[in-house]
């Protein structure tokens, strides 16, 4: 049995399924100011009449690191940094005490400055007097080479909470590298105590199951491997319902999932089976990260957007006046054209009727075809906005030949909808785009079906120097030497970053899950001075597949 | 020109390193050429600035490139996707440019091309196809515009650039590099004018060797600026060659990076456009990074090489003074543009003709041409080139081709294209090519397969 809890800004849902079906389902209003009783209600709510040692897993996501960032309740974190040549130094800015301090590493990891130890002594020092107890030390490069930033947390006192960037990110960027860092710093112990609150209830109700946290890549980690960067789960909501809609459409295929609103659409995309990832990292509050989230697109369109008819021409507005007529708004909405065409039979019918008369005497149009023509404007924006979304992946940089081209033109087999309207205008939407309309069942918990399937996913990168005779396992932000002497192929290349991502399986407590790699990346340059080759560069990237672990959406 | 408005709005960039594409495994022009460059560039968050705008390269047509290019035996047997990707990467940003998506772009691009020259039937100087060339006469056939400059930075003379418009009064070639006699290709000397149609409108300025920041910002104040400001082009650009770096393997310069983004500054290029520069980890992961902030109008102040010490570069007096003198000279002949008389020359003689002796350092061929311009006292007359190639092995290759400008004249296309039927028929030519710039149609004939077809 496996449970699902997602514990949403607006709704939090929970299932309880068996990986065929769904046995238990619920769904209420989350509850802001005290989120852990919105998930332990929805845990109870599922889990009422059944024997809880059958529960073989748990995973949550929640909304609670994306609160506390967008309402400020987060410990204030002073910054370290050790940015080098380059960028002005005039462009960190990131609103909080911070420290430029000297020492500077280059893309290869080589030392180009040295730190300046009683700079850095001085600034913590400053640190401590301005009454910060949490900074981040983050160094341009330090993905490449660690040691500066090791150097700088051991000189500073141990009473501050010294989080390292290069333990955060080993991707290049380094203002994304500082704002994660950043962020993950102030979001540790509020997730922390939320962490301890939600194990002391499940130890109450005797659920010994594992419990997994949701992350925004639609991969789970067990607690508290998930501490070492809660910043990670933000965005675990749009995670969950593309990995719901998938888990209840068919395997492999091509399907846009279609959240409709009330005055939104949010779009995600499926590729051959598998979710597309945000090519760039998630924007969290105005600061641009480096934490992998689904790629999401929101289009103002909803049951409940503002209708207008002007000189005969259907407009639909972004804004929302109020709910929908048939539900005792003020004005027309899509949602009234669906109840005026029986399309839904939520609302009252003879308001929708009243509504689309009244409007189209005003327009002089026949009232079936001005209901139908909001229908199919809806669907035209929806429509639009899911063939850009195809053309920005296309249009995702390359930057070698067999990349170019082999982003080629693919369109979907599906659009699966989820979400109050979806009913009504996923049809529409679906054949305007010649594919296959999926509204499936439970779609309403599809957040928290999606929660319930989602997977550990493990990542290694491996970057090898073999001129310099050095490796970094750049998640861990571990280096080593390369044994002497021994010529170094590709394939132990392949090998030194598949143990590595086993082992950080291992560390991780996701090991069972751990069963097939996929090579995402390889690289290798051969490294040349005075023409003759010195070495190689490699850099080799291996993740588990991103796959979910049912699906219930088969028999269609 | 939109000079003045170009206050606001984001700088393009292209960037393809072509991870995969490369001469040979040992080669300067391999894969790891700009591996620095992008971690650089990405570490720094460049693609992430406001003031950015990157933009993924698209594929040129074998058209575009036989606009520019006679490729012989055709489009296809010069270049590679690569090479197609890397030219459309320079035309990815002319169409941003023109549509008022960016106020200026850089393509960060390989292969190279400013050594690809109109004929060609091999790669010279790392180059096969010239990007800067096809993008100019791209933005001459679909935007319409005249006027365009070409600014060559590299230390390299741009001798396949100066080749393809010497003759071409609308297109101002100015190169300055290390002086001919001490290093590849072994041209761009002051004499190099430009032909009797197009005088004055080539300018080189061979510096000596040890030609610092200072040396550069002479000739880029009192030759480059002034002489832009009298021409006053519709677009600048630069064919951003960064091998005049002081730490470049093959050539023997002292500019650093402050030099070349200031320079890029106070220039302001339109468009510019990646070509040479082999000090790929000690000078190209720095001097990208300037002069994208430079173009994108952002401090560049901190970008500094970490081999750079203040007071390391001072150039001789000598040497200060010989660049006076290039200068001064070589703006002698810009004064002197306007005093060819085109009439007099008309009087005696129909057409103007030079002989070229092309080496091809890749890939070891030897070219002999006579190229051939019409005086044409209606346009800028058509050529009619005859081509030898002498490759390592096998047997030569001759071609005929015939070009038309894009304001070539009636008679001039019914005189070339009768130059072209006749070729048809003459054995001594393997290859015929009709190089119609004013129709936009690029025709090409093989004697061996008896087979005449279009470049599309």
């Amino acid at each position: 049995m496996f449970i699902g809890i997602d514990v949403g800004g607006t709704y939090t849902d929970a299932v309880l399924t068996d990986g065929s079906q769904i046995i238990a389902k619920h769904k209420t209003v989350t509850r802001h100011e005290n989120l852990l009783d919105s998930l332990i209600a929805a845990l109870d709510a599922v889990t009422l009449d059944m024997d809880v040692s059958l529960v073989n897993r748990i995973v949550i996501s929640t909304t609670l690191v994306t609160n506390v960032i967008a309402e400020k309740k987060t410990p204030p974190v002073a910054l370290i940094l050790s940015p080098g040549p380059g960028l002005s130094h005039s462009e960190y800015r990131f609103h909080t005490l911070t420290h430029i301090i000297s020492g500077a590493i280059d893309f290869r990891g080589r030392e180009i400055a040295p730190i300046d130890r009683e700079e850095v002594v001085r600034a913590g020092q400053d640190i401590k007097a301005q009454g910060y107890s949490t900074a981040a030390v983050v160094g341009k490069f330090s993905n490449r080479n660690q040691s500066h930033e090791i150097l700088i947390k051991g000189l500073l006192d141990s009473d501050l909470n010294i989080e390292m960037g290069h333990l955060i990110s080993g991707r290049l960027n380094y203002p994304r590298r500082i704002a994660t860092t950043m962020l993950t710093a102030a979001t540790k112990s509020v997730f922390a105590g939320f962490l301890d609150a939600v194990k002391n209830s499940l130890k109450q109700r005797n659920i010994a199951a594992p419990v997994f946290i949701l992350k925004a890549d639609g991969g789970t980690l067990p607690p508290d491997s998930s501490l070492r960067m809660p910043v990670e789960t933000i965005f675990s909501g749009p995670a969950a319902s593309a990995l719901g809609a998938m888990s209840l459409s068919p395997k492999g295929q091509t399907s846009v999932v279609a959240d409709i609103g009330g005055t939104t659409t949010d779009l995600a995309l499926i590729l051959s089976g598998k979710p597309l990832l945000a090519s760039k990292g998630a924007v969290v509050e105005d600061y641009l990260t480096n934490i992998t989230s689904f790629a999401v697109r929101s289009v103002p369109v909803g049951g409940d957007s503002t209708v207008v008819v002007k000189k005969g021409k259907v407009q639909i507005l972004p804004q929302r006046q109020g709910p929908a007529y048939c539900m005792g708004g003020e004005g027309l909405t899509p949602s009234d054209a669906l109840r005026f065409l029986n399309k839904t039979g939520v609302g009252d019918f003879s308001r929708a009727v009243h509504i689309i008369n009244k409007t189209a005497a005003e327009a002089e149009k026949n009232p079936e075809e001005l209901a139908a023509e909001i229908i199919s404007e809806a669907a035209r924006i929806i429509v639009n906005a899911i063939e850009q979304m195809f053309i920005n992946w296309e249009q995702e940089p390359a930057y070698r030949i067999w990349e170019f081209k082999q982003r080629t033109k693919i369109r979907p087999n599906n659009v699966v909808g989820v979400g109050g309207a979806a009913k009504g205008l996923i049809p529409t939407v679906a054949a305007l785009m010649n594919c296959n309309a999926i509204i499936p069942e439970h779609a309403e918990v599809a957040n928290a079906l999606g929660a319930a399937a989602a997977q550990p996913t493990v990542t290694a990168n491996v970057r090898i120097d073999t001129e310099q005779g050095t490796y970094t396992l750049v998640e861990d932000g571990y280096s080593g030497k390369l044994a002497q002497g021994q010529p170094f192929t590709e394939a132990d290349a392949l090998k030194l970053a598949k143990d590595a991502l086993f082992a950080r399986a291992e560390r991780l407590g996701v090991k069972e899950y751990v069963k097939e790699l996929e090579v995402v990346h390889s690289e290798v340059f051969n490294m040349v001075r005075n023409w003759t080759t010195t070495g190689k560069i490699f850099d080799i990237s291996v993740q588990t597949p991103r796959d979910i672990l049912f699906y219930l959406g088969q028999e269609q | 020109m939109n000079r003045n408005c170009k206050k606001s709005g984001q700088t393009g960039l292209v960037f393809f390193p072509a991870f995969d594409w490369r001469i040979t495994p040992t080669h300067p022009e391999r894969e790891e050429r700009l591996l620095y460059t992008r971690d650089q560039i990405f570490e720094e968050g460049i693609m992430d600035l406001p003031r950015i705008r990157e933009y993924k390269p698209r594929m040129a047509s074998c058209k575009d490139i036989a606009r520019t290019h006679i490729c012989v035996p055709g489009v296809r047997d010069q270049v590679t996707e690569a090479h197609l990707i890397s030219a459309g990467g320079a035309l990815t940003l002319a169409d941003a440019l023109m549509a008022g998506e960016i106020r200026n772009g850089f393509a960060m691009i390989r292969p190279p091309g400013h050594h690809a020259m109109r004929v060609v039937h091999g790669n010279r100087g790392f180059c096969n196809i010239n990007n800067e060339a096809i993008m100019v006469d791209y933005l001459r056939k679909q935007y319409g515009l005249k006027k365009i400059a070409i600014i060559d930075t590299d230390v390299h003379h741009g001798d396949g650039t100066q080749d393809i418009f010497y003759h071409d009064p609308e297109v101002l070639f100015i190169s300055f590099h290390q002086d001919g006699r001490t290093l590849f290709p072994g041209t761009g000397f002051t004499n190099e004018t430009g032909g009797p149609a197009a005088f004055g409108r080539n300018l080189n300025v061979p510096m000596p060797v040890g030609t610092t920041d200072e040396g550069i910002h002479y000739i880029l104040d009192n030759l480059i600026l002034p002489v832009l400001e009298e021409f006053k082009p519709e677009l600048v650009i630069n064919s951003a060659g960064q091998d005049n770096h002081f730490t470049d393997p093959l050539a023997n310069m002292k500019v650093t990076t402050q030099g070349y983004a200031r320079l890029n500054e106070k220039l302001r290029p339109d468009l510019a456009v990646l070509e040479g520069g082999y000090a790929i980890e000690t000078a190209l992961p720095y001097l990208n990074t300037g002069i994208i902030l430079a173009m994108a109008g952002m401090d560049y102040s901190n970008v500094v090489e970490p081999e750079y010490r203040p007071g390391m570069h001072k150039m001789s007096d000598e040497k200060m003074t010989l660049i006076m003198e290039l200068v001064h000279e070589v703006r002698a002949l810009w004064d002197r543009r306007n005093t060819i008389d085109l009439g007099a020359l008309r009087a005696k003689n129909d057409f103007f003709s030079r002989q070229k002796s092309i080496f091809y350092d890749t890939d070891g061929i030897n070219e002999q041409q006579t190229e051939r311009l019409r005086l044409c006292p209606e346009c800028g007359g058509y050529l009619s080139i005859v081509s030898q190639a002498y490759h390592y092995h096998g047997a030569p290759q001759n071609i005929l081709a015939l070009s038309i400008p894009f304001n070539g004249c009636h008679e001039c296309r019914e005189e070339a294209y009768a130059e072209y039927e006749l070729g048809m028929d003459k054995k001594a030519y393997d290859y015929v090519y009709f190089q119609d710039r004013v129709s936009d149609t690029y025709r090409a004939y093989s004697r061996e397969k008896n087979r005449e077809w279009e470049e599309i």
